[in-house]
C-alpha cells in the first residue's frame, strides 16, 4: 500500500539520505473492485487528471483508472513535453491557459516536482503569410491576457543565438511568435504526480488490464450499444466490471474504444515521431518551432536535442517509426542550425495521435449515456492534460459539458461548427 | 518506408505516392441529408486491421487506386485501379 | 609516458612503420596507422579518459569498442567522438569532454561525497519551493553540468553528405564467421549480396582469437572477396530496420563524405551481430582498470597493448579463460583467476584512478591494478526488434533469444545459438542460402503479383519453409551481480541500488524504471545495461527474467550523424523563366511557397501608380495553368465551381470559386474556353498542385466515364500580365491576328495569336489590377524575348515591370480577395461574399449540402471592406476588431494597404454579420494597443467599383 500522504521536501531528502531508508511506494497496485462509481479507460496524462479532480474537488473517490500497460506509456511519456498557451482561436487560448496554469503550480499542487521550465517559446515564421498568421495569433492572445508577441529576426537571435537568421537561406527566418511562458515540463513526472496524487486519494490504478468491450443496454445498435443507450459495465482481460460512467482517454486508441460503445469518431490515427540526439554543452535556451519546416526542438537539461514534427502521412497503429522522418528531420534542422551537423541522433520513437478534421478535441458528454470522451488530442493531448482533467471531472461530477469544453463537443461534427486551430497547426508544438 | 503496389507502376516507395486515407464512398449530394453527408465527411472507422484505403501515385502514372492495409502491421494486398 | 606496446602480435592490426602524431589534452602523443584513439593512448600509459556524468568519476576503458561507455572524447570540432573505434588519424586534436576545470581535477567530483542524497529521481522530490527556484537557480546551475562535446559554430559540414540506394537481394548485418558464411552461400544461390560489418575488418571475435580463429579468418575472407556477388561495406552499421526492410546503413568511413547513409531495400535481412559481452555489478566495477574480456584480448590481439601487469581475471565461460591465456602471453601477471562457474566472485574493487585492490567473494583482499570481467553475453537483438520479434530470455544460456521473425529477417550466429568457428559458419551458410532463395522467391513473386493484380485466379507464392538446424543453447551461469552494489548504466551514473530503490517506489515494470532512474538512455543507449537493469528489478520483485521483459529497442542501433541523415541539401525553389531577368533588374526577392518571384523592382508604390497612369508588366508564371480537353469538360467545371458552366462560348472566359466537400472556400481562378473541347483553368499560386490531384481524383474515382484530359501548364507557359490604361495601345504594336479593340475583343473573353512574332499565345482579357489588362500565355521558352519586346515598344508609353507587392496594393484598391489571405480554413462560400455567385440548384457539386446549410445562416462572419476614418492609418494585416473598448472579438483585418490611387488606407476584413452592412462602424485595435473607427463600405472595391477602367 501506499503510505498516505507521504510528503516530499529537501529535508525528507536528507534524512532518507542519512538513513538510507527506503521511500514509501508513489502508488499501490491494487485488487480491481467489481465496480466503480466511474472507470477512466486510460493510464495516460488525461486520465490520471480526470481521476484525481474528480477525486480532490468532486469527492468522487470510487474511480479506477484502467491501463493496458504501464502508466504514461502511451503519448504521456512520447511527447516532446512542449507546453504554451498562444493558440489562434479564442476558444483555444482559454482552455490551453488554464492548463498552462495548472501546470505552473502542479510541483506545489501535487507535491512532486514536474520540472516546469519557463524558457519561452518561438514559432518561427519563414514567409510573410506565416508572419501574418504569427501576427494575427499575437492579436488573439494579447486579447486574452496572454504574453505572445512577433519578433524580428535580430530579436530570435538574441532568444537563440544558434540560430541562422541570415537572409540568403532556403527558408529564411524572418520573424517570430515569441511566448516567454511556454516552456517544457518534465512529462513523465506530471504522469507520477497525478497518479501519486490520485493513488492518495483512493483512486484505483489498475495497470496491464485491457478493455475489451463496453458493456450497454438501450442503445439502437447491437448488444444495446449506440445512440440513446447507457454504459453498463466494461469488459477487461481481467474480468467484467460494473460501473454506470465510462470515460474515453486513449488518445491514438479512441476509435477503437469508442466504436465499443457505438460511437463513431471524427477521428484516424497517425503516428506522431520524435527523436533525441547524443548529448552536447547547453546552447539553446528556449523552444523553437518551425511550422514551415515542420519541426520544433528543444534541449534538455542534459544536453540532449529533443525534436519532434508532423505527424506521419500515412495512418496506421505501428509506432515502429520511419526512417524519412529521421531524413527530414535532420534537413529540416540542419536548415535552421547548420552548426550541429556532427552531433548524432540517439534514438526515435513514435507516440499515436487521435486526429480531428479540425485540430481540435472531442470531449465532453455523446449519445450515450454514462460514455464521456476525451479524445482527439492530436498532437496537443499533453499541453491539455491537467485542464482536460478537470474539465472532464466537472463534466462527469455534473453530468452536464463544462463551459470551457463547450466549443469541443462530438455535436460539432454534425451541426458543422468547427473550431478554427487548423490554420495555426500544421505544426504546432 | 514502405512500399506501395501501384496497379501501372509496381511496387514504390510510399513517398511517391500519395495517402487519401479510408475509402468513403461520397453520397449523391442532391439527396443526402445533412447528416449523412457530415459522417461521410467526418465520421471514420479508422480499424486496428484491414482497411481499403485509396492512394495516389503522385510521382508516378497519377492513378487513384485502393490497395487493403493492415494498420496493425503495415502489411498490404493486392492493389487495384479504381 | 609508459609504453605499454607489446612486441609483435599474430592478428595485430596497426602498422608499426606508420606513426601518427596527435594531441591529447593538447599533450603531443603517437600512435601507430591502425590504432584507433583509445588504443593509441592505452599503449602510451593513459588510464583515464573521461569522468562520468552525475559523479565526475573518472573512468578508463570498459569495452574497448564502438559501444564502450567511458570513451566519449571531443576530436577537433567533432563531438562525442567514440575513441573505442574510431581510427587514429595524423594530427588529430583529442580532448576529455564533461570536465571542469580538467580531467584531472573535476570540481563536480564533490557530487561523489552528497551522492547518498543524490538518488535517482531524487531532483522529482524538492526543489519545489520557493516556486522560482527550479527555473531561475537549479536549473541553471544543473545545465552547466550537461555533459557530452561541444559545438563549433563556425564549422558546419551541412551539405557534405551523401545518400546512396541499394537493392540487394540479401543484407547481412555482422561479418562475423556466421555473416561471412551467410553472404558466400546468398551469393553461391544467385542472390545479390551486401555484407555489412560494423568494424574496420571483416572477421568478428576470430579476428582477437588464436591462430586456428586467424586461420579460419584469412579462408572465409578470401572466399568473400572472391565472389563478385558479395559487395563488403565496412566500418559500418546497420543502424535501423523499418517496414518491409527498408534498412539504414551507417557507413562511417568513406572518401566522399563524413559519414553516408546508404538506403538498402532488401528483399531479405540476415541478421548477424554476433554478441555483446555483459558487464558485472559490483562495488567499484566502474574504475578505471575494470575490463571486460573482450576488452583486453582486443587491446593485447589487435593493438599489442598490454592492458596492466596484474590481474584479476572473472570468468564464466571459455572466452573468459581464453583471456587469461591472452593476458600471460602478454606478460600480464596472473594473481587470481576466479571461475564465476564454480561459485568465485569479486565482491570490490579499491582504488580511485586505477584499481589498486580487489577484494575477492572468499575474503581475500589482493593487490591488483586490472581487473578482467568474463562473465557472460547479452545478444544485441535490435534489429530483430524492430523488426517486430519480441525477443524470449531463455534462463538456462542467460540470455535472450530470437522468437518470431517475419519471413524477410532471418538470424544467424551468436544471436540464435553457440558452436565452434565451423558450426558457426555452417549455420551462417544455412541461413544464407535460405535468405537468398526467399528473396529470389520474392522477386520472382513480384512479377507474378504484378500479373495477379490483373489475374485473382493466377498462381499465389509458395512459402519456403525453415529447415536450418539451430545452433545449440550451450548452458552458462546466470551472472549480473556480486553480494554488493555497483554500477549498471556507467553512461548515466544509475547505480543497481538506485533500481532496487526505484522499484520499491512504485517503478516496477522495466519502462517505469528506465523512465524514473534514466537507466539506458544514454549514449550507449542499452546496449550493456539493459538485461543487468532487467536482472536487478527481476531480483527486486523476486519474479523470472523471463517475466520482467526489456525495454523497446528503438532505432538507430548506432548514432547516425544529423548531416548524415540530411545529406545533400535538395529543396529546390522554383524560377519562372524571367526570374534571372528580374534579379538582374534590380527585383528583391519573395519566396512564395516553392517560388521565388519579384517582390518589387524598388519602388511598390511608385510601380503601382505607373499601372494607374500608364501600363506595367508583371511575371504571373506562378498562377497555376491547367490545360483540359474532352468533351466532358464543361460537366467537370460544374462538379468543381460554384457557378454555373454550362453556356461559356469559345472565347470566353469566366471567374469561378472553388469549395471543398465541407463548403470552405479553397481556391479560385478563371478558366476561358479556347475550342469546341479545350479549356485553359488558372488556379492560385499556391493551390496549383492540391487542384490539379483534386480534379484528376474526381476524374478516376467519382466520374470515370468524363472524356477529360487534365495537363498541368504551370511553368511550360510563362504568364504576363499587361495592364495600365495604356497596355491596349503596347499590345497593338506586338500582337498580330487578334483584333485587340473593345468591340471585337471585349472584357473576360480570350483570343490566341502572335506576340513579338511568338505564334500561338494565348491573350486573354481580364485583370486583378482593377485596370485595363491582357494576361499573356507565353511558350517559356520565348517569354524572355515577348518580355523584352514588351519594355523595349513600350518605352514611350512609360512601360514598368511591377511586383508582387503593387500587385497586392493594385488588388486590394479594387477589392479582389486572396484565397488562404481574406479567407481561413472555415470561411465558408457566403462569408466570402460570393453572393449570387453560387448556384445551390445545380444537382451536383463539390460541398452542395454544406453550401446549403450555409446559405441558411446568418451567423457566419462577412469579408467586407473597410476604410479607417482616419485616412492615414493602415491597421496591421491581422489586427482584430473588437467591440468597442471591451476586448471581445467581432473579426479581424485580412488585408491592408496604403491605397496609392485614393491617398488613403483600405482594408478587407472578416467581420461579425452584425457589423457587414455599408456604413456600419467598427473598432479596430492596432497592434501599438490603441482603437481606432473603420468604416464598412458598400462594394469591395475601393477603386473603380463600377469597373469602367477594366472595361475600358
Amino acid at each position: 500500500m501506499a503510505k498516505q500522504g507521504y510528503r516530499y521536501s529537501a529535508g525528507k531528502l536528507v534524512k532518507h539520505g542519512l538513513t538510507r531508508g527506503d521511500w514509501p511506494r508513489m502508488w499501490s497496485r491494487p485488487e480491481a473492485r467489481s465496480s466503480y462509481d466511474v472507470v477512466i479507460i486510460g493510464g495516460g496524462v488525461h486520465g490520471l487528471a480526470t481521476a484525481y479532480y474528480l477525486a480532490k474537488e468532486h469527492g468522487v473517490t470510487n474511480v479506477a483508472v484502467v491501463e493496458k500497460g504501464y502508466l504514461g506509456g502511451g503519448g504521456s511519456g512520447r511527447n516532446t513535453a512542449i507546453v504554451r498557451s498562444n493558440y489562434l482561436t479564442p476558444e483555444g487560448v482559454a482552455f490551453y491557459d488554464r492548463s498552462l496554469d495548472l501546470y505552473n503550480s502542479m510541483a506545489q499542487n501535487l507535491n512532486l516536482n514536474v520540472m516546469f521550465s519557463r524558457r519561452g517559446h518561438l514559432t518561427l515564421a519563414h514567409t510573410d503569410s506565416a508572419l501574418r498568421t504569427m501576427h494575427w495569433r499575437a492579436e488573439v492572445n494579447k486579447l486574452q491576457g496572454i504574453d505572445s508577441s512577433v519578433i524580428d529576426p535580430q530579436e530570435v537571435k538574441k532568444q537563440a543565438p544558434s540560430l541562422d537568421v541570415s537572409s540568403g537561406t532556403r527558408y529564411p527566418i524572418l520573424g517570430a511568435l515569441h511566448h516567454p511562458p511556454g516552456g517544457i515540463v518534465r512529462h513523465d513526472a506530471v504522469v507520477w504526480g497525478y497518479a501519486r496524487a490520485a493513488d492518495h486519494l483512493g483512486v484505483h490504478l489498475l495497470q496491464e488490464t485491457e478493455v475489451t468491450d463496453i458493456l450497454c443496454e438501450g442503445g439502437v445498435g447491437p448488444d444495446g450499444k449506440g445512440a440513446g443507450g447507457r454504459v453498463t459495465g466494461v469488459r477487461t482481460n481481467r474480468g467484467d466490471i460494473s460501473t454506470p460512467a465510462v470515460v474515453n482517454c486513449t488518445a491514438g486508441w479512441a476509435s477503437l474504444i469508442s466504436n465499443m460503445a457505438g460511437v463513431p469518431l471524427p477521428i484516424t490515427t497517425h503516428p506522431l515521431q520524435a527523436a533525441v540526439t547524443e548529448p552536447c554543452k547547453v546552447f539553446l535556451p528556449t523552444v523553437v518551432v518551425s511550422g514551415s519546416l515542420h519541426v520544433y526542438v528543444s534541449q534538455t537539461d542534459r544536453g540532449e536535442l529533443v525534436f519532434g514534427a508532423s505527424v506521419d502521412p500515412v495512418g496506421t497503429y505501428r509506432v515502429n517509426g520511419t526512417l524519412e522522418f529521421t531524413e527530414e528531420l535532420a534537413g529540416h534542422v540542419l536548415e535552421l542550425m547548420p552548426g550541429i551537423s556532427k552531433m548524432r541522433l540517439l534514438r526515435q520513437w513514435s507516440g499515436l495521435c487521435d486526429m480531428t478534421p479540425d485540430y481540435s478535441p472531442v470531449m465532453g458528454t455523446t449519445q450515450v449515456d454514462g460514455y464521456f470522451v476525451d479524445v482527439g488530442w492530436g498532437t496537443y493531448g499533453f499541453k491539455a492534460g491537467p485542464v482536460a482533467g478537470e474539465t472532464m471531472a466537472e463534466t462527469i461530477a455534473t453530468g452536464r459539458d463544462a463551459d470551457l469544453i463547450a466549443p469541443f463537443t462530438i455535436s460539432r461534427f454534425t451541426e458543422g461548427d468547427l473550431v478554427g486551430e487548423k490554420g495555426a497547426a500544421a505544426v504546432g508544438h | 518506408m514502405i512500399v506501395v503496389n501501384c496497379p501501372n507502376c509496381g511496387p514504390r516507395n510510399s513517398s511517391d505516392l500519395r495517402p487519401c486515407g479510408e475509402l468513403t464512398p461520397r453520397p449523391d449530394p442532391s439527396t443526402a441529408s445533412l447528416s449523412e453527408w457530415r459522417t461521410y465527411l467526418y465520421l471514420r472507422e479508422n480499424p486496428a486491421g484491414w482497411v481499403t484505403e485509396t492512394w495516389y501515385c503522385r510521382n508516378g502514372c497519377r492513378r487513384y487506386f485502393t490497395i487493403q492495409r493492415n494498420t496493425a502491421t503495415n502489411e498490404i494486398r493486392d492493389s487495384e485501379a479504381p | 609516458m609508459t609504453g605499454n606496446r607489446l612486441p609483435e602480435r599474430p592478428g595485430e592490426v596497426i602498422d608499426r612503420g606508420t606513426s601518427l602524431a596527435f594531441t591529447w589534452n593538447g599533450q603531443g602523443y603517437t600512435g601507430y596507422q591502425g590504432d584507433t584513439i583509445a588504443s593509441a593512448l592505452a599503449a602510451s600509459g593513459v588510464e583515464v579518459f573521461a569522468r562520468s556524468m552525475k559523479y565526475k568519476r573518472r573512468r578508463g576503458i570498459m569495452t574497448a569498442d564502438h559501444w564502450d561507455p567511458n570513451l566519449f572524447v571531443q576530436v577537433g570540432d567533432e563531438p562525442n567522438v567514440r575513441a573505442g573505434s574510431r581510427c587514429l588519424v595524423a594530427g588529430m586534436e583529442v580532448s576529455a569532454q564533461n570536465v571542469w576545470p580538467s580531467l584531472k581535477f573535476d570540481v563536480g567530483a564533490v557530487n561523489q561525497m552528497v551522492g547518498r542524497f543524490l538518488t535517482s529521481g531524487f531532483y522529482y522530490k524538492t526543489f519545489m519551493r520557493p516556486k522560482w527556484f527550479w527555473h531561475n537557480v537549479y536549473q541553471k546551475v544543473l545545465r552547466k553540468f550537461a555533459p557530452g562535446g561541444r559545438i563549433f559554430w563556425e564549422s558546419s559540414t551541412h551539405g557534405a553528405y551523401d545518400k546512396r540506394y541499394a537493392h540487394p537481394d540479401v543484407l547481412v548485418a555482422g561479418g562475423g564467421p556466421a555473416g561471412m558464411g551467410a553472404a558466400i552461400a546468398a551469393a553461391e544461390a544467385g542472390a545479390s549480396v551486401m555484407l555489412v560489418e560494423h568494424e574496420p575488418e571483416l572477421g568478428g571475435h576470430l579476428r582477437w582469437g588464436d591462430a586456428a580463429d586467424l586461420a579460419a579468418l584469412a579462408e572465409l575472407t578470401s572466399a568473400v572477396e572472391a565472389h563478385p556477388g558479395i559487395e563488403v561495406v565496412i566500418d559500418s552499421t546497420v543502424t535501423g530496420r523499418y517496414d518491409h526492410n527498408w534498412m539504414a546503413v551507417v557507413q562511417r568511413s568513406h572518401e566522399i563524405a563524413p559519414e553516408r547513409l546508404i538506403k538498402a531495400r532488401a528483399a531479405s535481412l540476415v541478421v548477424a551481430p554476433g554478441l555483446i559481452e555483459r558487464p558485472y555489478v559490483f562495488a567499484g566495477n566502474d574504475t578505471p582498470g575494470v575490463m571486460l574480456s573482450g576488452a583486453v584480448r582486443r587491446l593485447i590481439n589487435l593493438w599489442a597493448v598490454k592492458p596492466g601487469t596484474r590481474a584479476v581475471v572473472l570468468s564464466a565461460n571459455p572466452e573468459g579463460d581464453a583471456a587469461i591465456a591472452d593476458l600471460e602471453a602478454a606478460g600480464v601477471e596472473i594473481v587470481a583467476a576466479l571461475d564465476a562457474r564454480a561459485g568465485e566472485d569479486i565482491v570490490e574493487v579499491e582504488g580511485r584512478g586505477r584499481v589498486d585492490k580487489v577484494v575477492l567473494g572468499d575474503g581475500r583482499t589482493v593487490s591488483a591494478d586490472l581487473v578482467v570481467i568474463g562473465i557472460g553475453w547479452t545478444a544485441p537483438t535490435s534489429l530483430l526488434n524492430m523488426a517486430g520479434d519480441r525477443p524470449v530470455y531463455d534462463p538456462s544460456a542467460a540470455r535472450y533469444f530470437p522468437n518470431q521473425l517475419p519471413d524477410g529477417v532471418l538470424a544467424t550466429g551468436g544471436i540464435t545459438g553457440n558452436g565452434t568457428t565451423d558450426e558457426l559458419v555452417a549455420h551462417g551458410r544455412a541461413t544464407g542460402s535460405l535468405a537468398a532463395s526467399r528473396a529470389l522467391r520474392s522477386r520472382h513473386d513480384r512479377r507474378v503479383l504484378a500479373a495477379r493484380a490483373r489475374n485473382p485466379e493466377g498462381p499465389k507464392p509458395e512459402f519456403l519453409q525453415d529447415t536450418r538446424t539451430p545452433l545449440a543453447r550451450v548452458p552458462h551461469p546466470e551472472c549480473y551481480r556480486s553480494s554488493t552494489h555497483g554500477m549498471v548504466d556507467l553512461s548515466e551514473d544509475v547505480s543497481s541500488k538506485d533500481l532496487v530503490q526505484a522499484s520499491k517506489e512504485g517503478f516496477d515494470s522495466i519502462e517505469l524504471m528506465k523512465r524514473y532512474t534514466t537507466v539506458t538512455m544514454g549514449p550507449s543507449q542499452g546496449k550493456l545495461e539493459t538485461v543487468n537493469a532487467s536482472a536487478v528489478l527481476a531480483e527486486a520483485r523476486n519474479m523470472d527474467m523471463v517475466d520482467i521483459g526489456t525495454t523497446v529497442w528503438r532505432p538507430p542501433y548506432a548514432p547516425i550523424s544529423l548531416g548524415a541523415l540530411a545529406g545533400r541539401i535538395f529543396e529546390p525553389i522554383r524560377r519562372s523563366a524571367l526570374q534571372d531577368w528580374h534579379e538582374a533588374h534590380g527585383a528583391s526577392p519573395l519566396l512564395a511557397g516553392q517560388w521565388v518571384r519579384p517582390d518589387h523592382y524598388g519602388d511598390p508604390v511608385g510601380e503601382a501608380r505607373n499601372v494607374r497612369q500608364n501600363v506595367g508588366i508583371i511575371d504571373v508564371t506562378p498562377l497555376g495553368k491547367l490545360d483540359l480537353r474532352g468533351p466532358d469538360v464543361t460537366k467537370l467545371l460544374e462538379l468543381v465551381y460554384v457557378n454555373k458552366w454550362q453556356k461559356l462560348d469559345i472565347g470566353r472566359v469566366r471567374y469561378g470559386t472553388m469549395v471543398a466537400e465541407d463548403g470552405v472556400v479553397s481556391d479560385d481562378g478563371v478558366t476561358g474556353r479556347l475550342g469546341e473541347n479545350h479549356y485553359l483553368m488558372t488556379t492560385t499560386s499556391s493551390g496549383a498542385g492540391a487542384v490539379w490531384e483534386m480534379l484528376e481524383d474526381y476524374l478516376q474515382t467519382y466520374r470515370p466515364e468524363w472524356d477529360v484530359h487534365v495537363t498541368a501548364v504551370t511553368g511550360g507557359l510563362t504568364s504576363i500580365n499587361v495592364a495600365g490604361p495604356k497596355c491596349r495601345e503596347l499590345l497593338l504594336r506586338l500582337v498580330e491576328g487578334v483584333d485587340l479593340s473593345p468591340e471585337a475583343f471585349p472584357y473576360f473573353h480570350v483570343r490566341r495569336g502572335s506576340v513579338a512574332g511568338v505564334a500561338d499565345c494565348i491573350i486573354w482579357r481580364i485583370g486583378f489590377t482593377g485596370e485595363l489588362s491582357y494576361e499573356l500565355h507565353v511558350p517559356s521558352g520565348h517569354a524572355l524575348h515577348v518580355w523584352e519586346s514588351l519594355l523595349a515598344n513600350g518605352e514611350d508609353l512609360g512601360v514598368r515591370p511591377f511586383g508582387v507587392e503593387s500587385q497586392r496594393i493594385l488588388r486590394l484598391e479594387k477589392g479582389h480577395y486572396i484565397v488562404g489571405q481574406d479567407t481561413d480554413g472555415l470561411t465558408k462560400a457566403p462569408s466570402a461574399g460570393l453572393g449570387g455567385l453560387v448556384k445551390l440548384d445545380k444537382p451536383d457539386t463539390l460541398g452542395l449540402p454544406e453550401l446549403k446549410a450555409a446559405y441558411a445562416r446568418t451567423d457566419l462572419p462577412m469579408l467586407v471592406a473597410i476604410q479607417p476614418d482616419d485616412p492615414q492609418v493602415v491597421p496591421m494585416e491581422a489586427a482584430q476588431i473588437v467591440d468597442g473598448d471591451s476586448n471581445r472579438i467581432l473579426g479581424r483585418i485580412t488585408s491592408s494597404r496604403m491605397s496609392p490611387t485614393l491617398g488613403r488606407s483600405v482594408c478587407l476584413g472578416q467581420v461579425d454579420p452584425s457589423l457587414a452592412a455599408a456604413g456600419t462602424k467598427v473598432t479596430i485595435l492596432l497592434i501599438d494597443g490603441r482603437r481606432v473607427t473603420g468604416t464598412v463600405q458598400e462594394h469591395h472595391a475601393h477603386v473603380d467599383p463600377e469597373g469602367v477602367r477594366q472595361n475600358a
